[in-house]
């Protein structure tokens, strides 16, 4: 990271009386980035944004903007352009009114005619040119959503801050507005931090990805890194529909995992005590699923309905590992089918093409393949501390 | 049917308690159209006349109590009791709905116990105060003590107002270049003018209303209509007429008032501007 970071925070506490909101939070964005912040409600985004813009002072630690210390200043001196999750638009204002807020305020202030344009530019781009005269009590969600990002757009900005802007729209809006969020010029510019609860929206979106929980930064990397190297299996569980497998087993003196049942035992490529409880992550789109009669086809053809980068499937490598199983239940995915199989006491669930699960029913069985480099071992949960990844 | 008979009955009720609650205030009426020799006749018919409201509007030839005065004196004293209680208390209100700062809640409910507190228990000491400080019988004095009445009443009201808005909205103007003042000025006051509206006229007549605070701390020349129209029920004979008229005057401005800003009592302007 360059001595410089446009947004810094280290070691950041905020309590609001006995619930701690932020717990010694670390969080650099370089400038220019587009940096998500992903975590579940509760985990603290949200106040993470508002003590960078300063409408939140924390108890403890110091929020840096573009290498200076913001203790002290105020919201309005700090250039940062915040969008609400609740939108916040003034509802007793027209939409080109709450557009025209900041270019009126002393601090960005435009001469009218340039501010006309200016809006009229940032509207055209967001498609609510059509409705600037009206009061935005009368806006549907999605417009409402549009003007409040036009809000943040339409001024100059050290940093975007975004909490949640595309939770409140329907499905389809969503999806359309996050490639159009990328691809708005001021966005790209702009050092951004965008907050979302959607793990799709994180992966899709962001340069850098930081997972937040009970108020402190668990792992912050690339998707790629998120994805391949999850600190712990919070971040592997946060990561990936359907979600990653967990499979709790110990290590055999042999440094093989095994189930608690003693149904099957694979080799491990990372080293780990045996006797130690541990937890075997697979994701389900790496399991290769065949019939009785087949062997487990090799790497399955790359099949993504959604969410997650997936890993490198490169051919050859270290041999298959095989399983076998019976056939829980299917689930239709669209191209692809959710299996859910049956090993021993536990349940694997895995995603195939829809070609090779057809014809699958319940208590069918399966030979399921893996290789071992996808295969991710993690410490055993405990209460309040979610299993670390062991690495070499 | 039985639903129909049951809201016949209702409408019944209803209109059984709409009698029973303005009978008094026709009887006013009545009492204050009959001229003084028939007064005190039981019978209804009498010939009307609106002589008693020439006289209290100081057109008649009876003179004595300077009523118009004493309406003058109302007026000023109850709106500039609720405006100053507006500037003070519009701030403190706000203050007390988005910080909690050491003794807030103390210092509002001791604001609130002025509400509850009975006038008779500070009136004595106050009398004294006043005549030592020659606030006695002058506007000044009487806005002054009816802080009492629409100072709390105001902030209290106020607060929740305030309260209610999201604080994300003062938020985004801070961001968006604005100082806290101007977010005040320019974002809450206008969101919370139905509050304002209402709450003003509730103190207003509140105001208005007040009895005991003119009638110990004013002689003549700051007395209020409540005051005021019991002078005519002094002398040798009690003109009820009189005072039967000058309490129907008295009514007006509270009734005019209410109906201009009926508008504004409907609440719900900010609703679905912010989602919660």
């Amino acid at each position: 990271m360059t001595a410089q970071a446009a947004i810094a925070l280290r070691g950041v506490s905020k309590r609001y009386g006995r619930n701690t909101a932020l717990d010694g939070l670390d969080l650099e964005v370089a400038e220019g980035e587009f940096f998500c912040l992903l975590g579940p409600s509760g985990a603290g985004k949200t106040t993470t944004l508002k003590t960078i813009a300063g409408l939140e002072q924390p108890q403890a630690g110091t929020v840096e903007l573009g290498g200076a210390d913001m203790a002290g200043v105020e919201p309005y001196d700090r250039g940062v352009a915040m969008c609400f999750e609740s939108y916040a638009l003034y509802p007793h204002r027209t939409a080109y009114d709450n557009l025209a807020s900041p270019l009126r305020s002393p601090r960005h202030r435009l001469p009218a005619d340039q501010a006309r344009e200016r809006i009229g530019e940032i509207a055209e781009l967001l498609g609510i040119g059509a409705l600037l005269d009206r009061p935005v009590g009368r806006l549907s969600n999605g417009q409402r959503q549009r003007v409040a990002l036009g809000r943040v757009l339409v001024r100059p900005a050290r940093a975007f801050l975004l909490d949640e802007p595309l939770s409140h729209l329907d499905a389809k809006l969503r999806q359309a507005m996050r490639a159009e969020l990328r691809a708005i010029g001021a966005v790209r510019r702009t050092t951004t931090l965008y907050v979302t609860h959607d793990s799709v929206e994180a992966l899709a979106l962001g340069d850098r990805i930081g997972v937040i929980r009970d108020g402190r930064m668990v792992q912050t990397g690339t998707r790629e890194e998120l994805w391949h190297r999850p600190y712990d299996t919070f971040v592997a569980r946060s990561f990936g529909r359907p979600r990653i497998n967990l499979l709790p087993g110990t290590v055999t003196p042999e440094g093989h995992f095994r189930s608690p049942d003693g149904a099957y035992e694979l080799p491990l490529a990372v080293p780990a005590a045996p006797g130690t409880a541990v937890q075997l992550g697979v994701r389900p789109r790496d399991i290769g699923i065949g019939g009785p009669g087949r062997t487990g086809g090799g790497p399955p053809a790359p099949e993504r309905t959604g969410g997650g980068p997936g890993p490198e499937r490169t051919g050859g490598g270290a041999p298959g590992l095989e399983l076998t199983g019976a056939v829980h239940v299917t689930e239709l995915l669209g191209r692809a089918t959710e299996v859910t199989v049956r090993i021993g006491g536990q349940q694997l669930s895995l995603v195939a093409p829809r070609a090779e699960a057809a014809g699958l029913g319940p208590d069918h069985p399966v030979r399921l393949s893996l290789r071992p480099e996808s295969l991710l071992l993690f410490e055993a949960d405990r209460p309040a501390r979610p299993g670390r990844r062991i690495s070499t | 049917m039985k639903r129909k008979l049951l809201s016949a009955a209702a409408d019944l009720a209803l209109i059984a308690y709409f009698v029973f609650a303005l009978f008094p205030v026709v009887w006013m009426v009545i009492l204050s159209l009959k001229p003084t020799n028939e007064l005190f006749s039981t019978y209804f018919s009498f010939t009307p006349t609106l002589d008693s409201y020439r006289t209290v509007l100081g057109a008649g030839d009876d003179q004595g109590v300077p009523f118009v005065r004493f309406f003058v004196n109302s007026l000023v004293v109850s709106l500039g009791a609720v405006a100053l209680s507006l500037v003070i208390g519009l701030p403190a209100a706000y203050a007390a709905a988005r910080w909690r700062f050491c003794g807030s809640e103390n210092l509002m409910f001791t604001l609130l116990s002025f509400r509850f507190a009975p006038e008779l228990t500070v009136i004595i000491p106050l009398f004294v105060l006043y005549q030592k400080l020659g606030l006695f019988d002058t506007y000044v004095g009487v806005v002054w003590v009816l802080q009492l009445v629409t100072l709390p009443l105001i902030v209290w009201i106020m607060r929740s107002y305030f309260s209610d808005l999201s604080p994300e909205l003062e938020q985004a103007a801070l961001l968006d270049g604005y100082t806290r003042k101007q977010a005040f000025f320019r974002v809450a006051l206008p969101l919370v003018k139905p509050g304002i509206a209402a709450v003003s006229l509730l103190a207003f007549i509140f105001a208005w209303n007040n009895f005991v605070f003119p009638l110990i701390l004013t002689s003549s020349n700051a007395q209020t209509v409540t005051v005021g129209a019991l002078s005519f029920l002094g002398g040798d004979r009690p003109k009820y007429n009189l005072t039967a008229a000058a309490a129907l005057v008295s009514v007006v401005p509270p009734l005019l008032l209410a109906l201009t800003i009926q508008r504004y009592l409907v609440r719900g302007l900010s609703f679905g501007a912010v989602k919660s």
